[in-house]
């Protein structure tokens, strides 16, 4: 298994990036709703809003049940909870590291051919 | 100029009870150990949470030589330690050194074996850490370590985002 840069993670900062689906996570932080009532207060045509929530679903923020006709959509936490994101600061620790070590041999680098110059 | 060598760090979990690190740096191997086991140089690198300062280094890369480093924070001196011992050194070749991490309070918070091996890549050096830890719990427990600060971030960050929520629904409405 290889952990990669976190793909879940960009779906998540990319799902937020967009207000209307800011508001419906603020609506939804409230509890479950149904497609509709979540529609109505963002003056967005049924459809228009169902293309956010998908996002928002795809980013596993939200998930949608259905029962009859009716959509319901809960938050979820879990995306920012879950494996993909718990290994997100090892790396970084990891990351910040090894560029403070970069920035480290760059200059042990410039001081051995100072070094050099001198001798 | 950076070169094009493949910088970007590779993490991986072979086994249950490993993860190895694989990062290439644009310096010769001999550097790169110097940086990696020099108590001078460690201190760059070796950055402590925020908060803490590094208060010991010590580091004697040679077999039987001891790893010593600490922290302290404003609540603990020290905060945390981590001690151990080089089993195996072949000089800009290969390290391994116990490591075993302590709170201030003296509790174990785990023990595990590190392998650091250099190896030329072209004018670069490609190094993998090999940390094996003494069960799965563990090495989970470590891939998990810092995990609230970064459950924090991304809650920061989402608290930020939803506090734009006065410009977010202007935004809407407007459309």
């Amino acid at each position: 298994m290889v952990l990669d840069r976190s793909p879940r993670l960009d779906l998540v900062f990319h799902a937020l990036a967009h207000p209307a689906r800011r508001a419906i996570i603020r609506q939804l932080s409230g509890g479950e709703r149904n497609l509709s009532a979540l529609a109505a207060p963002l003056r967005m045509t049924f459809p228009a809003a169902t293309k956010h929530v998908r996002v928002l679903e795809h980013a596993k923020l939200v998930r949608r049940r259905v029962e009859g006709r009716q959509h319901f959509c809960r938050l979820e936490a879990a995306p920012l909870k879950e494996a993909t994101l718990w290994t997100e600061s090892f790396r970084q620790h990891w990351e910040a590291r090894f560029e403070a070590l970069d920035s480290l041999l760059d200059e042990m680098k410039s001081e051995e051919r100072a070094r050099a110059r001198r001798t | 100029m950076n070169t094009t060598a493949p910088q970007d760090l590779q993490i991986s979990t072979p086994t249950d009870t490993t993860i190895v690190l694989t990062r290439t740096f644009n310096a010769p191997r001999r550097l790169v150990w110097e940086a990696m086991f020099t108590p001078d140089r460690m201190r760059r690198w070796m950055q402590p949470p925020p908060g803490w300062t590094l208060t010991t280094c010590e580091c004697d890369a040679r077999v039987g030589g001891k790893l010593s480093v600490a922290w302290k924070s404003d609540e603990a001196n020290p905060a945390m330690t981590l001690r151990g011992e080089f089993t195996e050194v072949a000089l800009y070749e290969h390290a391994v050194h116990t490591e075993t991490m302590a709170m201030g309070s003296g509790q174990t918070v785990g023990s595990l074996v590190e392998k650091h091996q250099f190896a030329d890549q072209g004018a670069a050096t490609a190094m993998s850490i090999t940390q094996t830890y003494d069960s799965k719990e563990d090495r989970d427990g470590a891939l998990a370590s810092g995990m609230d600060q970064g459950m924090e971030a991304c809650y920061q960050s989402l608290d930020a985002l939803l506090g734009e929520r006065s410009q977010g629904n202007a935004a809407v409405n407007a459309r």
